[in-house]
């Protein structure tokens, strides 16, 4: 790690101020910034500390779950109204990262941790996200853990965050703060495809500091849930992952979203499989009709052709539990 | 009555100092003045390094030196007599051998300044395509001359006849990948310079090996280098050689007349320490009608580097274990761009899994139980030297396990198990692992005059619980409470003794301590018996025992005498140091049943129970040797289900260098285990019936594990780790 200057930011305006300066970068819980500055994956001149600013709140208000930016994953995952109201929200937390991790780490940096991707990760190998320009060995390598859709020749990393996928299916805001004041970004618009720019991520600008995340509090969301595939028990990124948010009247699916992890470069919603399952009942060749609608662009890579039936069979275990709960 | 100190559960000694952070490891040595070396690793895996540019990192503030091939001193390559395994010594000349090999360090007056100026070095190659990928060039596929891996082509019987005289054959080809220690601490040396005097503290599981490859590398005499080990966050092998970063640091803290410190990161000890070589394993494994088994034919191909012949996964228990007139193992080696594989906790156990999986394979198509299949085949002979165990309880084993386990109730059927959400399955197997067969060890005991004893031995405790057993072993033959024996390692000063490695502790140091203080013991019932004061005077030695910290006749217990009092009188310490006597070999076994849960959709394989029986000769601490136990099958599980290290074909490069790509076992992965002994002492046992323990626990259970995801799916998934893609395939 190189060495860098320290301040600690009392209000978002003054951070904000700070952070104008493309050298800085904004600090909370550090859980993975620190460990990309110690590999070399990043290097920043001035770190801003916003772990004071006064955005760690939860509270409900106009038919949204309203959650600062700064509040710890473990707080949120056990609050009650975030329990009761979304519990994919809870769900997807409690399924990520550690307890350890989940006690410092803030939601606003959860949403913009870094892919898991090794080629990223090691600042000696080539990659576009990282490096523009220098190759994605991944292509061609190992990537078994890597995207099956909306990657792109330049990039097939997927996005690690649970609660991103979660606040996609829950069509959740993101709300910042910039010298150009504040603003709300919606998840579907928040992260960027690859494309040939995959070293863009959000469409957050330089500086811009979120602030918060609205959820909307609905019938759909009070009926929600999380499943995480991973590779071992806990402590692990998903190999795939699904938000369910499914209202049915008898048999029949009224509404759905449904947002998948660890198949795509950023939180994947599938508004085919949704509209497949959406006036139909909810029976297994309606669930084989969801599943193959969102696969159907799917492009596997020589070692991740098996995320195309698991992500299929994650959907209809998840669906599953819908039914049985009716 | 007296106390026996040995076998009880006897909390580790050096516990609470672990806990409370008063233990001083290698890296928390205070040396005055210590600076800080980083490695800078090649970036290629095969090819030649055409420019440095050290300019910048030279500039850099606090650098004291940056060292690449073309000004760093000369240096003597170790023989692979003192355990330095690896035939060259990097940062010496322009040629990569593999990805990962130091390529330039630099030392810095600070950790900080040293990495951040490491950052400066700047590399130019002239890369090679390197060729990494086994199954790619099993066709190079070549039978290494013999190092101690036993013989690579070893044959015992006419194994054609046997196959052809059998009832039922079993072929099979599993493959496991390559995997690595992920000991808790890296590797770290601590290199400072006294003129031509050499201290090094040194995280390492053989002081003796690194005191001898450190006099080689700079031609120094034993009594100038001093190796320190007091304590090792782990090794599990990877500190079992002496490596070439451990002679680097020396080499550089000579050439800056400053101490160095060096601690590899994770990284780089994926690439310094040796790793579980990927292995490719043919078996054909013939019974007659009833079972017994008629031939074995075991076949593993196994990586080794451009540089080395090193074989560890050797297969022992294909030789050792089974009856079985025809035999015939192969071990071959395929060279590629990688580097040299080395001691991975239970080396064997790569073997274990491809035999023990086997002859599950085979009891199907016998219609055998496979726990009365491996009893129908049990020996109490080592089968590759002919000599008998000193004691097997393995049927034992199996019986008991089977009991705990409620292995009657397994309905045989693969799939024909479940529960509410899931498949069930029963697997079992057999642990077995050499304990010794290896050089011996010495220790000195020294009881003061106050009556209590010192022993010390240059040995190491890798967090096994040397320091424990030994004193308890002290204080028995000595009959000495536990509070009265004080034991001392991780010094070369001390007696010299055997790395601790190869389950070989017990047979060799502990046979040391048992021996010298023996000769201590007998020496102080000398001074009893021929003290006029004394109230055993003119009894004969033979006629005196000891316990609780008396002697006393053994007929006549009331009459006795406290080692204090005998010690005062005599006014002066009695010092006795043991002649290393070559360890015997030992075998110690058990039985492994195992319990999973598949998810027929999802594919996730959940470890639910796990029972374990075994013999290793006379237990000397219920405690430790369960965490022996219980840390072999969590490895396991490991090994089965989530452990691999992967290498980018392209590059040549691994990408799982760390923690979160490298997936050991969480808590949540390993469930409750259920751990006995047969606990009877070995009567060939130098250690008082004790034999050596630590890899016998791992082999085995991975077997187990597969079994019973077979049993639960009716699948067998030869490839190792048995990931969920792969359970999912072969249900589609």
């Amino acid at each position: 790690m190189d060495a860098f200057a320290y301040t600690r930011a009392d209000q978002p305006e003054r951070a904000v101020r700070l952070a104008a300066d493309p050298r800085a970068r904004y600090i909370a819980g550090g859980t993975d910034l620190l460990n990309l500055m110690k590999d070399g994956v990043q290097r920043h001149d001035h770190l801003i500390d916003i772990s004071a600013l006064p955005l760690a709140d939860v509270r409900e208000s106009g038919g949204r779950i309203r959650l600062g930016a700064l509040s710890r994953m473990s707080d949120v995952a056990v609050h009650q109204a975030v329990r009761r109201r979304l519990p994919v929200l809870s769900q997807a937390l409690l399924a990520g990262a550690s307890p350890q991790v989940r006690n410092m780490a803030s939601l606003g940096g959860n949403l913009l941790q870094r892919t898991r991707c090794w080629y990223f990760r090691d600042p000696t190998m080539p990659c576009n996200r990282r490096e523009p320009g220098s190759g994605c060995p991944a292509l061609d390598g190992l990537n078994r853990w890597h995207a099956i859709v909306g990657g792109s020749d330049h990039c097939i990393a997927v996005h690690p965050s649970d609660l991103a996928v979660a606040l996609t299916a829950l069509d959740a805001t993101v709300r910042t703060l910039s010298a150009e004041g504040p603003r709300e970004i919606p998840m579907a618009g928040f992260y960027l495809p690859p494309g040939d720019t995959p070293h863009l991520e959000t469409a957050l600008r330089q500086g811009e500091l979120i602030t918060g995340i609205d959820v909307p509090v609905t019938e759909l969301a009070a009926g929600s849930t999380y499943l995480k595939v991973r590779d071992r028990a806990t402590f692990e990124f998903a190999v795939v992952s699904v938000a369910a948010l499914v209202r049915l009247r008898g048999e029949e699916v009224r509404e759905a979203r449904l947002a998948f992890g660890g198949i795509a470069p950023r939180p994947w919603r599938s508004e085919a499989a949704e509209q497949a399952l959406i006036g139909r009942p909810l029976n297994a060749a309606t669930i084989e009709a969801a599943g193959a609608a969102l696969v159907r662009d799917a492009r596997p890579r020589a070692h991740n052709a098996f995320k195309v039936p698991l992500v299929q069979r994650a959907l209809s275990d998840i669906l599953g539990q819908f039914g049985r709960n009716r | 009555m007296t106390e026996s100190q040995v076998g009880r559960p006897v909390s580790r000694v050096d516990g609470v100092a672990k806990v409370t952070g008063a233990a001083r490891y290698a890296a928390d040595a205070e040396v005055r003045g210590v600076t800080h070396a980083v490695l800078v690793m090649s970036t290629v895996a095969r090819g030649r390094v055409t420019a440095v540019d050290t300019a910048g990192a030279s500039a850099a503030p606090g650098v004291l030196g940056v060292f690449t091939h073309q000004n760093l001193a000369r240096l003597a390559l170790p023989s692979p007599a003192v355990a330095f395994l690896k035939r060259f010594l990097p940062v010496q000349d322009d040629l990569i051998r593999h990805a990962g090999q130091p390529v330039a360090i630099v030392v810095a007056d600070t950790l900080e300044r040293a990495q951040q100026a490491s950052g400066l070095v700047g590399v130019s190659y002239r890369a090679e395509p390197p060729r990494v990928v086994l199954a790619d060039d099993m066709g190079e596929a070549y039978i290494p001359p013999q190092t101690n891996d036993g013989a690579n082509d070893y044959v015992r019987g006419d194994v054609a006849a046997g196959l052809a005289a059998a009832h039922a054959v079993a072929e099979t080809t599993y493959t496991t990948p390559m995997q690595h220690h992920n000991a808790l601490e890296p590797s770290v040396t601590v290199a400072a310079w006294d003129g031509d005097r050499l201290t090094v503290h040194e995280s390492t599981q053989g002081i003796s090996n690194t005191q001898n490859a450190l006099m080689q590398a700079f031609g120094l005499a034993r009594e100038n280098v001093r190796v320190l080990s007091p304590y090792l966050g782990g090794g599990f092998g990877a500190k079992g050689p002496v490596w070439p970063h451990t002679v680097l640091t020396a080499a550089v803290a000579r050439q800056v007349g400053r101490p160095v410190k060096l601690v590899l990161t994770r990284a780089q000890a994926y690439t310094s320490n040796g790793h579980r070589a990927e292995t490719h394993q043919v078996l054909r494994v013939g019974a007659a009608r009833d079972g017994r088994l008629t031939a074995i034919q075991h076949t593993v191909t196994q990586q080794v580097s451009r540089t080395e012949d090193a074989l560890l996964n050797s297969s022992e228990p294909t030789r050792i274990l089974y009856a079985c007139p025809n035999v015939r193992s192969t071990q071959q080696a395929v060279r590629l761009d990688l580097p040299m594989g080395s001691f991975v906790r239970s080396p064997e156990t790569a073997t274990s899994h491809a035999l023990e999986s086997t002859l599950d394979e085979l009891s199907y198509t016998l219609g055998l139980d496979p726990v009365e299949l491996r009893v129908r085949n049990w020996s109490a002979t080592n089968q590759e030297s002919g000599e008998r165990h000193g004691s097997s309880y393995l049927r034992e084993c199996y019986e008991r396990g089977a009991e705990r386990f409620g292995w009657s109730r397994r309905d045989p059927r693969p799939g024909s198990m479940r529960d509410r959400d899931g498949l069930i399955g029963w697997g079992m197997a057999t642990a077995a692992h050499t304990a010794g067969g290896r050089p011996g060890s010495s220790a000195t005991v020294t009881i003061g005059v106050d009556g209590t004893a010192r022993i010390r031995s240059g040995t190491q405790d890798l967090g096994t619980g040397t320091y424990t057993v030994m004193r308890q072993l002290g204080a028995e033959v000595l009959g000495l409470r536990l509070r009265g024996v004080r034991f001392d390692l991780g010094d070369s000063a001390f007696p010299a003794a055997f790395a601790s490695a190869a389950s070989a502790t017990v047979p060799s140091v502990g046979a040391g301590v048992v021996r010298a203080a023996t000769a201590a013991r007998d020496r102080v019932i000398a001074l009893a018996v021929a003290d006029p004061d004394s109230p055993l005077h003119g009894a004969a030695p033979d006629q005196v025992s000891v316990g609780d910290g008396d002697l006393f006749l053994t007929e006549r217990p009331s009459r006795r005498v406290g080692y204090r009092q005998v010690m005062r009188r005599h006014g002066r310490l009695i010092e006795v140091t043991s002649e290393a006597v070559f360890a015997p070999m030992g075998y110690s076994v058990g039985a492994t049943f195992v319990e999973v849960h598949v998810d027929p959709v999802l594919g996730r394989v959940q470890v639910r129970r796990m029972v374990g029986v075994f013999d290793c000769g006379r237990v000397l601490n219920h405690r430790t040797a369960r965490s022996q136990a219980i840390g072999g099958a969590i490895w396991a599980i490991g090994f089965t289900l989530s452990e691999h290290t992967l290498v980018d074909p392209n590059l040549g490069r691994i990408v799982t260098p760390n923690l979160s790509g490298y997936l050991v076992p969480v808590n949540a992965d390993v469930p409750d285990i259920d751990v006995s002994f047969i606990d009877k002492p070995d009567p060939s046992s130098p250690a008082l019936g004790a034999r050596g323990f630590g890899e016998t626990p791992m082999t085995g259970v991975t077997a187990a594990i597969g079994n019973a995801v077979y049993h639960a799916t009716g699948h067998r998934i030869r490839d190792l780790p048995i990931t969920q893609d792969k359970i999912i395939a072969a249900l589609s």
